[in-house]
Formats: structure tokens, C-alpha cells, sequence
């Protein structure tokens, strides 16, 4: 999520057609935010944080009047209501974002295929292909925006340029509600003035490493010999920063963006204690794994487990697989073993996190004479059909339901009474 | 310590002990080859707590002595060592090799701190020497080879009342055989022993000409151990833990559709024809009436196909399969024809495995019970 606080905003007005720019990168503003302030339209100029309440929270997402008081996401929720007292704290309500997610995603796809999602509010599209039916890039860009408006209440900001990096600039600059072309010849005077933090793989150390060598524009990155940066940043990151300094980047719009892990963590907000209590964690977070993983249609090879304690020491071990798996059952089985491994370090857990690596497309390689996964993968992808119609979550492991809930009983006593 | 002895005799035994020594080991002592002087004749071990190996052999003793040294020094010396008696003399921590005109000075390494070998007892019984090497060689090339599933990487051995089975998978393919089993302990009673497949291998090459080689399992004990034995070397090995995969089951009971091809000609057009594929790419093997044809499809650069003589039985059938796979199981029969056999399966996504077995003529089965069953990949078009 983008970490603008919507001032010094860059925007395009009028039309500019420039055949070469056909990338363009969409992202949603305030993703999170702007969706619960749709149910809350009182709140628009106040600002907004959505966070779990809990004494370890951490913001999810803010509006960009709670941008103005520094908040940002992934901050701690305890300093972000010292910085902006005044904020309002909603709770995150993740399926209809996903819903929001999946709504303009399809309107992005109605315009070309050609449609890469980075995330749940972010994507790449290639309108070159569109032009004859749909007009420009600055068109299409215009169209979309009044049509994610119209449909659903939210803002899109969109960068238009010739490659995928000055668009998702482009963008950032445009925010929020904004709309920002590059024409292909203007490229390098829009990058040059810019941070060179805004270079992408650019970490803190890079850059810290880049200033104290006397540069701090992406201009200054340009100016600088190949070789010369090759010899500082190492050859692999000093071509690259070259090539994106020049405007270079020959990375298309690809609509099978491959997954390196998909893995679900979570902090607590209470330690949990006991293996009992963790052993029901790591069964909640490898289902979701699991299922994450068989709706994307990947298997991973390599399975790990995030432990960390209330000090903050975090272990991390991962176990390579016979063959690689999407079944969740398989996955806790894994991580009772490597959590077995860890015992002993401490009974209190802060966080939990189940992951999966080395993945590859289900059903890809040479089958095996033995699935000892089939078994449950049917169940499991039984899990995934009632999912997908009852909503996630309507049917799970015993030891996953939650006592409070007492739904069981209630239709029990309602199917007595008739 | 002070001995003579033949230098035939003496490289042949240093090099069974060190053999199934590992390459490197944590403790440097573990590398070593004890010897003993011992019943008039000099006793040669090695152990590493996983393996050990120990063979007695003839030799002058003029005094007696134990001495510990570097195992894979001492076997490329003697290998070496030009055809006159071998003279041994310690002294002080020195080990001086004397032959003929050659001198050597190795340091001895300290044999207090040398483990003892373990003792085998329980259930005991014996095999041919050339039929279980034979059995091995078949079997042990369909274990795998991936530490990720330490249970596949042995050899399942499976002692009835009057046979040794042997079994070994990587999950693509089975590999299993019988053979005659003589047993010589008052229990009957069905035991089994995962082996690891690369010291069962050496085992059989060791013991392969051996009349008859010993066998003894101890189980149920902490240390699982199983001992080979035969005339004067004995190796024992620490079983693997675990249970086998239940594989037989994966094994049809009746089928009715197979092909017979001549096995040198089928195993010259596999290597022939897979020379184009590209690296874990399959072979298309297709079965007609009129003669298998092999295909390697799918890369670009080149293509190939060959058709061979095949005695088909049943409808024509295509499968896809990996070369080195079905390699390893031709080259396993050890008959001058064999036989490919087509499984039924009810799983769309999933073709029925095939299962290889020899056969001395093509209308005649084989005399041994040797079966490679193997899955085959999908059909990609």
C-alpha cells in the first residue's frame, strides 16, 4: 500500500496520446479505508485507521487525512493514536475486500487480458491492443476511473508511462484520485528529479550507502558510470538501478504472475500458551495455507514454521518435502514435527507463521505411484467447493470451532422443536 | 607389533574394511582400520556406528599388538605396494610398512578410544552368495536416492519360512524379487529389515561370490542391527526405522494386456532414441499389432523414433515413460526377452503403472519372480 499523504500530487488533466506509453498501473486509494468508510461516509474528513483493537496491534491500512499525521501502515496501532489522537479505529472486515478486489479487477480485465494484479489493490495492464476500441491510454485510464467510481464508490489512482516502473511512479504521484501520462519522450525528465528511494530495490541500506556516496536524485543515479555503481551496489543491482535510472525496463505485463511462498502469519494478542493451544493455531493457519495454495492451483516442496516468543526471538525452520503438497493436513503435520523440534524453548508464543515454498503448478512433474495425500487433498478440496458457497470458514476442523459460537446446539434445539 | 604377510591377501583385506567406510566422517577416528593380531593371524575391522566390517587373515606374527590407522591411506598404499611380503612394525606411535624396496611411516591413531563392534544375535538364516548379490543388483536400483524419505532409501528385507524378499521404491517404481531363504533359528516367525540401499549394494558385491553368505537380524532391541557373514568377513549394518511403504499392494493381480519384446533390442532403441529428449523428458512407447514404436517428442531441436518387434496381447496401448526408468528395468530381468504389462486404473489423471517381468522365450515366462513395476507420466497429447 502506497505511503503518500496526498500532497505534492502530480496530475494529467487533458488529453495526451502518446502511442509508446501503454502501461498503465492502477492502484486503489486507501484501499482498506476507503472501503469501511463506504458504510461510514460521516468520517470522510476525519481520520480513519483500520486496525484490529488489541493491546499489539498494528495498523492495516489509514485514510489520507490520518496520512497527515505520519501514520502509516504496519505501525504499531499504540504509536499511530499518539501521533493522531483524534483517529477513529475501525476493524477490518477482509472478505469485502477481497469482494471490492475481485469487482475491479474484472473491470480492469474488461478493457484488455492483459491484467497483472500485484496485490489485492494494485495491477498492471498493457492497453496497447485496446487502442481501436477503446481510444487512448489517457482515455482508457479516464473511462476506468469514472467506472470504478460509478460501480463501487471507490478511487483509483492510475500512472500511465511506457514501462512498468515510471506507470507505477506515475501513479504514486497522481495519488490520490488522480491520473498521471508520462509520454515515452518526457520519461527521464519526470524520473531525474526524483528520490532515488523511488528506485525500485532500493532498501534503506542502498540508499543510506548511495547518499553518503554524494547521490540522492534518480538524475544522480543516471550520471553515474555503469561500472562505477557496478562497483558499488555489486553487478546484478548496479545494472539494474542503471537501466531504471535510464528508463529502462523490459519486464511485459504477464497475467501468470508466479507466487514465490504463500504463507499465513499472526501476532497474538495474548501470548498463546501450551502446546495444545498452538498445535490449534498452527491447524488454522495451515488450513488457510492449504486452501490459499489449492485456489491459486500450486503444490509447494518446502513447508516452514515462524515461532516467535514474547522476547522477540524468532526461530524459523522449514523441512523439505518427498513431493510437494497443498494439503493443509499434510502442512500441520509438518509443523507439529518442527514445532516438536522447537519445544522446550518456551511454552509462550507471540506469533505463529505457516508458510510454503519451492512452488511449482499442481499436477506438473512425474506422478508418483502413491499419493499419501489423496485422502485428504478430497476432502480438503470438498472443504474448498462448500467454501466457495457457504463463504469461508462454514465448515472446518472440529478443533477449530470456536466454543463461544454455540451454533451446533442452537440448531440442535431448533431441529427439536420442529 | 611385528607381522609379515602376503601382500595379495593383505590389500584384498584392507580394502573390504575400508569400503563401506564413509567418504567423510565426524570423528577422525571412525576412519581408521583396526588391527588385531589375533588366533595366530591378524583381525582387520572398521566401524562407524552405522556400518562395520571385520575379515581375519593369515600371517606371520612375530609379536602381538593392535594398532589403529587411516583406513583410505593404508588401502591405496597397499594397493600399491609392488609383489613381495609385507613387513608391520610399530614403534612409539610409528607404524613402519616395509615391502620390498618401498618404506612407509604412518602415525598411529590412539585405539583406546575405538569403539567395539557391535554383536549380532537373533534371527539367522542363510542365502546364495550369487543369487542375493544377483537379487540386490535387481532391486536396489529402484530405491531412492533422496535423504528427504530416509524409509525409501533402503532395501526392505522380508524373511518367511523359506524365502527372503526384497523390496525397494522411490515412489515412481517398485522393484521386488524372492529368493530361496535356509532358515537356521528356532523362530519362523516373519521379520523384516530396511537396509540402506547403498550398503546392501556393496554387501552384494562383497559377498557375491561367496557358496553361502550367513544372515542375522537383531530387532526390537534399541540398536537394530542386521550381520552378513561369509567364510571369513562379516558386515553389519544399522537398520533404518521407519515402516515400509505397503508397495505390494500396488502390484495387479492378473493382467491381460502385455507386449513381449526382445530385451537388448528394446534397451538399444531406448538409449538410441532418448538421445534427442531433454533432461527428465519421457518416451512415447506405443503398442501395436505391428511393433512398438518409441518417440521422443517434445523438444524442438530434434526428434526421434524407432519401431521394435513386440508380441502384443490385447488392446493397442500408449504410454509415456522415462527412459532411465524403464533402463533400469529392462536391464533388471536378466532374460533375453520380457515383458511389459499394462495396468487398468479408474483415475483419469493418473495412467495404470506398468509392470516389467522377464521372459526366457516370447511365449514362455521367466523362471525368476523379479517384478519392476513402474508408473508412467501423462500423455500430453
Amino acid at each position: 500500500m502506497s505511503k503518500q499523504d496526498g500532497r505534492g500530487r502530480q496530475v494529467t488533466t487533458e488529453e495526451v496520446d502518446d502511442p509508446a506509453a501503454s502501461i498503465l498501473h492502477v492502484d486503489l486509494d486507501a484501499f482498506f479505508a476507503s472501503v469501511e468508510l463506504l458504510d461510514r461516509p460521516e468520517l470522510r474528513e476525519r481520520p480513519v485507521i483500520v486496525a484490529h483493537e488489541g493491546p499489539r496491534s498494528v495498523v492495516t491500512a489509514a485514510n489520507y487525512v490520518a496520512r497527515r499525521y505520519a501514520v502509516n501502515s504496519a505501525m504499531p496501532l499504540a504509536v499511530a493514536l499518539r501521533r493522531c489522537p483524534g483517529a477513529v479505529v475501525l476493524a477490518p472486515h477482509y472478505e469485502r475486500y477481497e469482494r471490492y478486489s475481485r469487482e475491479v479487477m474484472d473491470m480492469l480485465r474488461d478493457v484488455t487480458p492483459l491484467v497483472e494484479p500485484l496485490s489485492v489493490d494494485e495491477a498492471f495492464l498493457d492497453v496497447a491492443g485496446a487502442r481501436t476500441l477503446f481510444g487512448s491510454p489517457w482515455r482508457i485510464a479516464t473511462a476506468l476511473r469514472e467506472r470504478v467510481l460509478a460501480h463501487t464508490g471507490l478511487t483509483i489512482s492510475v500512472g500511465v508511462a511506457s514501462t512498468k516502473f515510471v506507470a507505477k511512479l506515475a501513479s504514486s504521484r497522481a495519488k490520490p484520485d488522480g491520473l498521471l501520462v508520462v509520454p515515452a519522450a518526457d520519461t527521464l525528465a519526470f524520473l531525474h528529479p526524483l528520490p532515488i528511494s523511488a528506485l525500485w530495490g532500493v532498501g534503506a541500506s542502498t540508499e543510506a550507502r548511495l547518499r553518503s556516496l554524494g547521490l540522492s536524485t534518480i538524475g544522480d543515479v543516471a550520471q553515474t558510470p555503469l561500472d562505477v555503481l557496478v562497483g558499488w551496489i555489486g553487478p546484478a543491482g548496479g545494472r539494474k538501478l542503471h537501466d531504471l535510472a535510464h528508463g529502462r525496463d523490459p519486464r511485459p505485463v504477464t497475467t501468470t504472475r508466479f507466487e514465490k511462498s504463500i504463507g499465513n502469519e499472526r501476532t497474538y494478542g495474548e501470548d498463546i500458551v501450551g502446546e495444545e493451544a498452538v498445535h490449534r493455531e498452527l491447524l488454522r493457519l495451515s488450513h488457510r495455507v492449504g486452501s490459499r495454495l489449492r485456489a491459486a492451483g500450486l503444490v509447494g516442496r518446502t513447508v516452514s514454521l515462524k515461532f516467535r516468543l514474547p522476547d522477540f526471538t524468532t526461530y524459523t525452520r522449514s523441512r523439505t518435502l518427498a513431493e510437494p503438497t497443498d494439503s493443509a493436513h499434510r502442512i500441520y503435520a509438518e509443523m507439529r514435527d518442527l514445532y516438536a523440534q522447537l519445544r522446550g524453548t518456551t511454552d509462550r508464543v507471540r506469533l505463529l507463521g505457516v508458510r510454503a515454498e519451492q512452488l511449482s503448478v499442481a499436477g506438473g512433474g512425474a506422478p508418483a505411484l502413491w499419493d499419501d495425500d489423496a485422502a485428504w487433498r478430497d476432502a480438503e478440496q470438498a472443504l474448498d467447493a462448500l467454501a466457495e458457497r457457504f463463504g469461508a470458514g462454514a465448515v472446518r476442523p472440529a478443533a477449530l470451532l470456536d466454543p463461544a459460537a454455540e451454533r451446533p446446539r442452537r440448531w440442535i434445539e431448533d431441529w427439536h422443536r420442529g | 607389533m611385528r607381522f609379515q604377510v602376503n601382500r595379495d591377501i593383505f590389500s584384498e583385506a584392507v580394502s573390504f574394511a575400508v569400503k563401506l567406510l564413509p567418504q567423510r566422517t565426524t570423528l577422525p577416528i571412525l576412519s581408521g582400520v583396526l588391527i588385531e593380531t589375533a588366533d595366530g593371524g591378524l583381525r582387520l575391522s572398521s566401524f562407524d556406528y552405522e556400518v562395520s566390517a571385520q575379515t581375519t587373515i593369515e600371517a606371520e606374527v612375530e609379536e602381538e599388538g593392535v594398532v589403529l590407522v587411516s583406513g583410505r591411506l593404508l588401502a591405496e598404499i597397499a594397493s600399491r605396494l609392488p609383489n613381495a611380503p609385507v613387513r608391520f612394525t610399530t614403534d612409539e606411535g610409528k607404524i613402519a610398512v616395509a615391502c620390498g624396496s618401498a618404506h612407509f611411516t604412518l602415525l598411529s591413531m590412539p585405539v583406546e578410544e575405538y569403539p567395539s563392534l557391535p554383536h549380532v544375535t537373533g534371527r539367522s538364516g542363510s542365502v546364495g552368495g550369487e543369487e542375493f548379490a544377483t537379487a540386490v543388483s535387481q532391486v536396489a536400483v529402484a530405491a531412492s536416492r533422496d535423504d528427504v524419505t530416509p524409509v525409501i532409501t533402503g532395501v526392505q528385507l522380508e524373511i518367511g519360512d523359506d524365502a527372503l524378499s526384497l523390496i525397494a521404491t522411490d515412489r515412481y517404481r517398485v522393484a521386488i524379487r524372492s529368493i530361496p531363504w535356509q532358515n537356521e533359528s528356532d523362530s519362523a516367525d516373519p521379520v523384516s529389515a530396511l537396509v540402506p540401499a547403498r550398503t546392501l549394494s556393496e554387501i552384494g558385491k562383497t559377498f557375491g561370490h561367496s557358496g553361502t553368505i550367513s544372515v542375522a537380524i537383531s530387532t526390537g532391541e534399541d540398536r537394530e542391527l542386521i550381520a552378513f557373514s561369509a567364510e571369513t568377513r562379516t558386515v553389519t549394518s544399522l537398520l533404518i526405522k521407519g515402516n515400509f511403504p505397503p508397495v505390494r499392494r500396488l502390484f495387479p493381480d492378473t493382467v491381460d494386456n502385455y507386449a513381449v519384446m526382445n530385451t537388448g533390442e528394446l534397451i538399444e532403441a531406448t538409449r538410441r532414441v532418448s538421445l534427442v529428449l531433454e533432461r527428465e523428458a519421457a518416451l512415447r512407447f506405443t503398442f501395436t499389432p505391428d511393433g512398438l514404436t518409441l518417440e521422443a517428442i517434445g523438444s524442438e531441436q530434434a526428434q526421434a523414433q524407432e519401431t521394435v518387434d513386440a508380441f502384443l496381447t490385447g488392446p493397442e496401448t500408449v504410454v509415456s515413460l522415462k527412459p532411465q526408468f524403464l533402463l533400469d528395468g529392462l536391464s533388471a530381468v536378466h532374460s533375453e526377452f520380457v515383458r511389459i504389462s499394462f495396468t487398468k486404473t479408474d483415475n483419469p489423471n493418473k495412467p495404470g503403472p506398468v509392470l516389467i517381468t522377464s521372459q526366457s522365450s516370447k511365449d514362455q515366462p521367466g523362471t525368476d519372480d523379479y517384478r519392476y513395476l513402474l508408473q508412467p507420466n501423462l500423455l500430453l497429447r
